[in-house]
């Protein structure tokens, strides 16, 4: 794989840091008045998902990850494996429970998702930024409530609970922000 | 109008009048030195920027400065006396956000001032500029032991090294220079940000460019308001043969790193027959502190 000098550092390069696929999501350059410039560097390790950052001394390269995201359509989980198809190619990737972290609470069939691939293997998914689930479990409704009253948790059929108004029962199909597991909506 | 930095033409036009009477009642003399030079900056991490000149059909090199140190104290070594310049300086494969191929600088000398003086009248221009607030005074060890626990001057390279890995820093550095740099940048520069004006003197001996070195320290200041470098001064070397060691080494420093060497800088070193006088000199970043002053 190609390495990278700190000059073509930009956000969202892959790199290969401590074995582990990182994307960096920002790149501060130094240059003190006398002495050598470096550049400060926050990346996102996409195995952990945590956030680490690093400092380089410019001119310094940093091997580059083969990471890819493409767009992939959900297929089913077949208990213990998460089944994904690439619409383009037509080929169809499995991804194990552990890979899959939060995403699964908002995978719904069908729903298209990013995978990343490093080195050709998945090793995570996004799900959509809004995605629509049934309401399995919740407690009974309200009438007249409006939003902005508070809210009760809502169990989902997908497994996920969510902060939903008072007016909402069991059978709804709502509207989530999978990025912070809020209520967003009825439609 | 405003430009990049946001300040207006007419405050920087103001600023100028500020920094010519300040010189004015000090009886320093306003000077101008050639920008476009013979011999291009050894300094190992500034590059000059280089062009091709036609005089009398002859191609020749000539190099834009990238400050007026060394034109200004050939000036000094001539019986000049106390002196100040306001110009443009170019640097070649600037980067950040902070910095510019061009920019504008003051740079000026006080005989018979050390650096603690040089300070003390900084701060006086800062006031007349407008900057009054308290000024803080930090040795470079102190910047370290006030932040962290490095004792940066009995630290060897390798002791250096096994602490910056801890801190996750870069270690792969050729001198213990460029790492204590680099600890500076990232463990006690952002911590300067709470100091509206603050002075950092006495750096450790490998980082003496163009200053006297006293023992363990070289007689260096630079100044930082709120976190930002403005300013870098020295209590100069007054010696040709100074220079000479000093440019020797810079040039070996970036021979090693695969930079372009440089011949001797002959025309200084004979100007400097006699001896600069015992003086301190500071250069200013002007468009940086002009930023500052309009963020207070």
């Amino acid at each position: 794989m190609a390495h990278y000098s700190t000059s073509q550092f930009k956000n969202g390069m892959k790199l290969i840091l401590g074995g582990n696929p990182c994307s960096i999501i920002s790149n501060e350059i130094r240059k003190p008045g006398k002495g050598q410039a470096s550049n400060k560097v926050k990346l996102k390790d996409l195995i952990t998902g945590k956030t680490l950052e690093k400092t380089f001394k410019s001119g310094e390269s940093v091997e580059g990850a083969d990471v890819m995201e493409l767009d992939m359509q959900y297929l089913y989980n077949d208990g213990s494996e998460w089944n994904f198809m690439d619409p383009n190619s037509f080929e169809q990737y499995s991804i194990n429970d552990s890979a899959m972290d939060d995403a699964k609470g908002y995978l719904v069939e069908q729903d298209m998702c990013v995978v990343t691939l490093w080195n050709g293997s998945p090793i995570s998914v996004t799900p959509p930024n809004h995605v629509m689930l049934e309401v399995v479990d919740t407690d009974p409704g309200l009438k007249g409530d409006t939003a902005g009253t508070g809210g009760k948790p809502a169990t989902m059929n997908t497994g996920v609970v969510v902060q939903v108004p008072l007016f909402i029962s069991i059978g709804e199909m709502v509207k989530v922000d999978t990025r912070t597991n809020e209520y967003a909506g009825r439609t | 109008m405003t430009s990049l930095y946001n300040f207006s033409l007419k405050q920087k036009a103001e600023i100028f009048r500020k920094i010519r009477a300040f010189f004015d009642s000090k009886n320093v003399l306003e000077v101008q030195t050639p920008h476009l030079l013979n011999h291009p900056t050894t300094d190992v991490y500034i590059d000059s920027i280089s062009m091709q000149v036609n005089k009398d059909f002859d191609i020749q090199s000539k190099y834009l400065h990238t400050s007026p140190e060394l034109e200004m104290k050939k000036l000094l070594a001539n019986g000049s006396g106390d002196i100040y310049q306001i110009c443009h300086v170019f640097r070649d494969n600037e980067q950040g956000s902070q910095n510019f191929n061009e920019f504008t600088m003051l740079e000026y000398y006080r005989l018979g001032f050390d650096i603690h003086q040089l300070m003390i009248d900084m701060s006086d221009l800062f006031s007349v500029l407008g900057l009054t607030q308290e000024t803080t005074k930090l040795t470079y060890a102190q910047a370290f032991s006030t932040f962290t626990d490095i004792d940066i001057l009995n630290s060897d390279f390798n002791t250096l090294k096994k602490i910056a890995n801890s801190y996750d820093l870069c270690t792969d550095f050729e001198w213990i220079e460029d790492l204590q740099i680099l600890m500076f940048t990232d463990l006690v520069e952002p911590k300067l940000v709470q100091y509206p004006l603050c002075f950092v003197y006495d750096y450790p001996a490998e980082q003496s460019a163009l200053a006297r070195v006293e023992g363990r320290v070289a007689k260096r200041f630079e100044l930082y308001l709120s976190g930002v470098e403005v300013a870098n001064g020295y209590d100069e070397l007054q010696y040709a043969r100074e220079y000479q060691q000093v440019f020797a080494q810079e040039n070996q420093q970036r021979s090693k790193l695969g930079k372009t060497t440089f011949s001797q800088n002959l025309d200084f070193f004979q100007q400097l027959k006699n001896p600069l006088p015992q003086c301190a000199g500071v250069s200013i970043g002007i468009d940086r502190l002009i930023s500052q002053i309009n963020q207070i």
